[in-house]
């Protein structure tokens, strides 16, 4: 059992690396790639939905933040790729801790709407602030690489953005070990509870709110580099903030591997939808349909029925006293 | 684990380097002969569901026009057309990847463009880094010109900042006691809206007609009382709104009820649609608007394509239905010229230099093209008169009059 | 100064209009604790219903009342006994979001499906005259909307205070568990709560359907406003909630005369985040923002 539960992740490593050289055409490594940011991008969201319960439907400003800075500073100050993808990631986090340290004041559902806003408010800034942003026309931002021809572009973004999601799941199992993951835990348990016993919630919270953004950020500058045009009522949108979330919850939040897993069968799900249901919007329907039953019947995701046992790492389920009990100091 | 590590590094080095290691469908590669034999395959994603899903579905049906009316005089050189439609849900990630498939996955011969001007580009990105040719019936704001595309050509009489220049013309050449003084725009932040509004604004101010009012709305916009509170403290002559539907209908109505009564109003979009009259009630008449396509032109093929649209379609054919099938007039007209409709770069270079030299004959009159893909034509004007739309701009193709100063709404 | 003035007063009107939209999400806060993402697109299937009846029976658009009042009560209860109470307590809050957003979507699905995409309107003859005082336009169908809004919150507001079970409605949004203890089914009551506050929808969508026409995804632009006021009334706070509404219209009025109109709607986003800066729990009541 212990040897199939290494080897199982070690074997899906494998053939996600082989992906785009097994892949008959570029459309397939195209569509690949993108699936890999929504992996990379439900992961870090589950950075701070998974361990502390706060559902954050404001993601994708963090996404469009990370896109914007980076396609900026490329596209307006000729900075090379990497920087302006660290910078503006570094900037981006910075930003979240402003952010958070207002957000997490509020519990439940005040922090849902103020994760919302947080999308309304940057579509409007971007959208509104045309001489840097470009506005409703849009960023172009020019390709890192200009000599690669478009498929080999997307076979070197799949592999940037597997690396990502590489990155992602080592932050979420070394945090899932810490004390600091122990401590975000006590604070989705019971709060009140976690703060009378000494842990710092707040600091908690600002930190994994600010860390969760950051990989989104890159996964948006990324992106902005990849798709090379940016526009903000496409890349602030809540649709992409909610996809983080259905994903992570379709697999199940507590698990390392939840979120992977919810990506890998809602992105080609909502393709399937879009094409078998066709030429009407009932595939906003199904879509709809699909979050309120995994909501209704399954709100710990598929891992959680199939993982009695605990295949991979995973948050157990322990109750809040003795996880209290590890935390307190 | 150190197998695994260097596996990794043979991979990340194969793929960073990229040279040995090809895909067999390289765009460009020899076709099968057996493809070459079988329909032409036209790849076309568009936004059937979504914002933009009501223009979507009418240029959808424009492209089904055209390919009925090919098919039935023999197909093009010989072989029959076949449509693949894609649905992009208004949205740009899945316009690429849409196009991407279309190209390397159903290896289509060729593509045409999807709708809005927000679609545009990252849909012409994908063409172009395949060598396909890109005729596209809705991308008219001047930003889509502006990105070096090679192969891309826009099928309608006009870029957006040129929608208003026989208005414009009108306008600057009444004798001094009748032109009006002053004029307030507001405008839809949108490249194709605000293309529109101020490609008359600049060409009016140049002329000395003073700018009062200049609004921006975000789409988020709702109410449009207070903005129309703005121009009514204005007193403008002239109103010029850089409208979709919903904000032209909404702007019409504030309007009125702030009591502004311009001598001239023209909105862009929305009072092309059929819902527009009956949305504002009666304030419909003396409305001016940009058009590029007129029901009644005889222009070529425009009187066969308004009958079979109501066989198909039951309907009336509107303006994007139009659109459409001007971009098959141009990719038949061309296919013919040069002889060959393949995907490869040959083919779809031969396409491209002749589109760009040629002149065609369309549904919405002759149409040629710049060395960016813009047209070099000009949009109609069409005005409510007695409830009806009317061609009122140009003289050579009005059906009636201008009216001038409008009638109070 | 005119046209300040003339924005004051239609932000006042608009404001009107605000509190009755937004009063519903106050109430599902009120007794279930929930986030309601779904209200605005129950609104707009309001609207939708409305328009149905306008243009197949050519009746006028309030006529559609009574037969979407009774419909969305019924739903109210409906998707508050059949969904929400379904949900684990723990983490009701979060969930309850992404139920109702899935609602959200379901029902603009629907509406796509059967309505198409395209833009939808009922206009009335009255829709675009306007009552002149002082210089001052008010535009009769903003009147109305104030007037529609004013006389449902009353109505609201005589049923919470003066019935019996306004009063089990209030006990059991100011402490459920001694609301139990003291013999009120509080489901019921909680199923009922929610029956009100789409009811409050019905009547919403209609007067929504006259003043601005709309299309299947018009929903979206009204979440983050209407999040904005519940929370700067405070949430759970339906008089709150109904100042906030004021408030908010009032501001957006004037800096859309005064500014533009992306600065407008930013001023939902500003007073939200001062609101959680300086006062969580809302400015106007609400002491259970904080918990939830």
């Amino acid at each position: 059992m212990r040897t199939v539960s290494r080897g199982l992740p070690l074997l899906v490593a494998a053939l996600a690396i082989a992906y785009p050289w097994l892949a008959p055409n570029y459309y397939l490594v195209y569509a690949g790639a993108l699936t890999v940011m929504y992996a990379a991008m439900s992961t870090s969201w589950n950075l701070l939905g998974g361990f502390t319960g706060y559902v954050s439907l404001g993601h994708s400003a963090f996404f469009g933040l990370g896109a914007y800075g980076t396609g900026l500073l490329v596209a307006r100050l000729d900075l090379p790729w990497v920087l302006a993808l660290a910078v503006s990631a570094l900037l981006v986090t910075l930003f979240a801790v402003g952010v958070g340290i207002a957000a997490v004041r509020v519990r439940g559902a005040s922090f849902v709407i103020v994760s919302l806003a947080l999308v309304s408010m940057m579509n409007l800034i971007v959208q509104g602030w045309r001489s840097l942003t470009g506005g409703s026309t849009g960023l172009q931002v020019p390709s890192p690489f200009p000599d690669l021809h478009r498929g080999q572009t997307h076979m070197v973004f799949f592999y940037l953005f597997l690396a990502l999601l590489g990155v992602a799941l080592l932050a979420w199992w070394y945090i899932s070990r810490s004390r600091f993951g122990a401590g975000l835990r006590a604070i989705r348990e019971d709060e009140d509870k976690a703060e009378s016993l000494g842990v710092p919630t707040g600091a908690y919270k600002v930190a994994a709110f600010a860390l969760s953004a950051l990989f989104v950020a890159l996964a948006g500058g990324l992106y902005a580099l990849w798709f090379g045009s940016l526009d903000p009522i496409f890349v602030f949108s809540i649709l992409i903030a909610s996809y983080m979330v259905l994903m992570s919850l379709l697999g199940g939040v507590r698990h390392l591997f939840g979120p992977l897993l919810g990506a890998l069968i809602v992105a080609p799900a909502g393709e399937y939808f879009l094409i078998a249901l066709g030429e009407t919007q009932i595939h906003l329907t199904a879509t709809g349909l699909v979050l309120v039953l995994v909501v209704l019947f399954m709100p710990d995701g598929i891992l959680a029925k199939f993982t009695r046992k605990r295949a991979g790492p995973s948050i157990p389920d322990e109750s809040a006293d003795q996880r209290l009990q590890g935390v307190a100091p | 684990m150190a197998r695994v590590r260097k596996a990794l590094t043979i991979f990340s080095i194969c793929a960073l380097g990229l040279t040995a290691c090809a895909k067999t469908d390289e765009p460009g590669a020899a076709q099968s002969p057996g493809q070459q034999q079988g329909p032409v395959k036209i790849g076309i994603s568009l936004p059937l569901t979504g914002d933009f899903s009501e223009p979507g579905k009418g240029i959808q049906e424009g492209y089904k026009v055209w390919a009925d009316q090919v098919n039935a005089k023999g197909g093009l050189l010989g072989r029959k057309v076949e449509l693949i439609f894609r649905d992009d849900a208004s949205d740009p990630n899945r316009v690429s990847s849409d196009y991407e498939s279309l190209i390397t996955q159903d290896k289509v011969n060729l593509v045409f463009g999807p709708f809005s001007s927000r679609l545009v580009i990252p849909a012409a990105k994908v063409a172009e880094s395949y060598n396909m040719v890109f005729i596209e019936p809705a991308g008219a704001a001047a930003e889509v010109f502006e990105q070096g595309f090679k192969r891309l050509f826009y099928a309608a009489p006009a870029i957006a900042d040129d929608h208003y220049n026989y208005l414009a013309d009108y306008i600057t050449k009444l004798p001094a006691d009748q032109r009006p003084k002053t004029a307030a725009y507001a405008s839809l932040d949108d490249p194709f809206a605000q293309g529109t509004a101020y490609g008359l604004r600049d060409k009016l101010a140049a002329a000395g007609i003073k700018t009062v009012v200049d609004e921006v709305y975000p789409p988020e916009t709702t109410d449009f009382a207070p903005i129309a509170a703005k121009i009514a403290a204005a007193k403008p002559d002239l109103v010029v709104g850089g409208t979709q539907f919903e904000d032209s209908v909404g702007l019409v109505r504030a309007l009125q009820e702030l009591k502004v009564q311009p001598k001239l109003a023209a909105f862009s979009t929305g009072p092309t649609l059929a819902e527009f009259p009956a949305a504002v009630k009666g304030a419909a008449e003396h409305i001016l608007s940009p058009v590029g396509w007129s029901a009644v032109s005889t222009f070529t093929g425009n009187q066969e394509m308004v009958k079979r649209y109501k066989e198909l379609f039951g309907g009336e054919a509107n303006e994007d239905a139009a659109n459409g099938y001007t971009v098959g007039q141009i990719a038949e007209a061309a296919v013919n010229a040069v002889k060959c409709v393949d995907p490869t770069k040959e083919c779809q270079d031969k396409l491209t230099e002749h589109i760009r030299q040629a002149t065609f004959e369309t549904v919405v009159g002759p149409l040629s093209f710049d060395d960016k893909g813009r047209p070099e034509q000009a949009h109609m004007i069409q005005q409510y008169v007695k409830g009806k739309i009317e061609i009122v701009l140009p003289e050579q193709a009005k059906t009636t009059g201008i009216v001038y100063p409008k009638q109070e709404w | 100064m005119n046209l300040l003035l003339q924005g004051l007063a239609l932000g006042v009107l608009t404001g009107g209009l605000y509190a009755l939209l937004a009063s519903g999400l106050s109430l599902y806060f009120g007794v279930m604790r929930v986030v309601m993402v779904a209200h605005p697109a129950f609104l707009f299937l309001a609207a939708y219903l409305t328009y149905t009846v306008h243009t197949t029976l050519g009746v006028d658009p309030f006529l559609a009342l009574p037969l979407t009042v009774p419909l969305f009560f019924a739903l109210g209860v409906a998707v508050q006994r059949l969904l929400i109470a379904r949900l684990a307590p723990e983490n009701l809050a979060m969930m309850s979001v992404l139920l109702t957003f899935g609602i959200a979507l379901t029902i603009e699905g629907l509406l796509g499906t059967f309505y198409t995409g395209s833009y939808k309107s009922v206009s009335m003859e009255y829709a675009t005259r306007s009552l002149t005082i002082g210089g001052v336009h008010l535009p009769y169908d903003k009147i109305i909307a104030f007037g529609v809004a004013a006389l449902t919150l009353a109505v609201l507001f005589a049923v919470l205070v003066k019935s019996r079970f306004g009063q089990a409605l209030r006990a059991t949004i100011q402490h459920r568990e001694a609301a139990r203890l003291v013999g009120i089914q509080t489901e019921r009551v909680a199923g009922y709560g929610f029956g009100v506050g789409l009811a409050t929808a019905a009547v919403g969508g209609t007067v929504l359907a006259l003043i601005t026409p709309f299309f299947p995804a018009s929903h979206w632009v009204w979440i983050g406003k209407l999040m904005a006021i519940i929370v700067v009334g405070g949430l759970g706070s339906v008089v709150g909630a109904a100042l906030a509404a004021i408030l908010l219209g009032t501001v957006e009025g004037l800096v859309l005369v005064a500014v533009d109109a992306t600065w407008a709607t930013m001023m939902f986003y500003v007073f939200l985040f001062l609101t959680l800066l300086a006062r969580p729990q809302g400015f106007f009541g609400g002491r259970l923002a904080h918990r939830f």
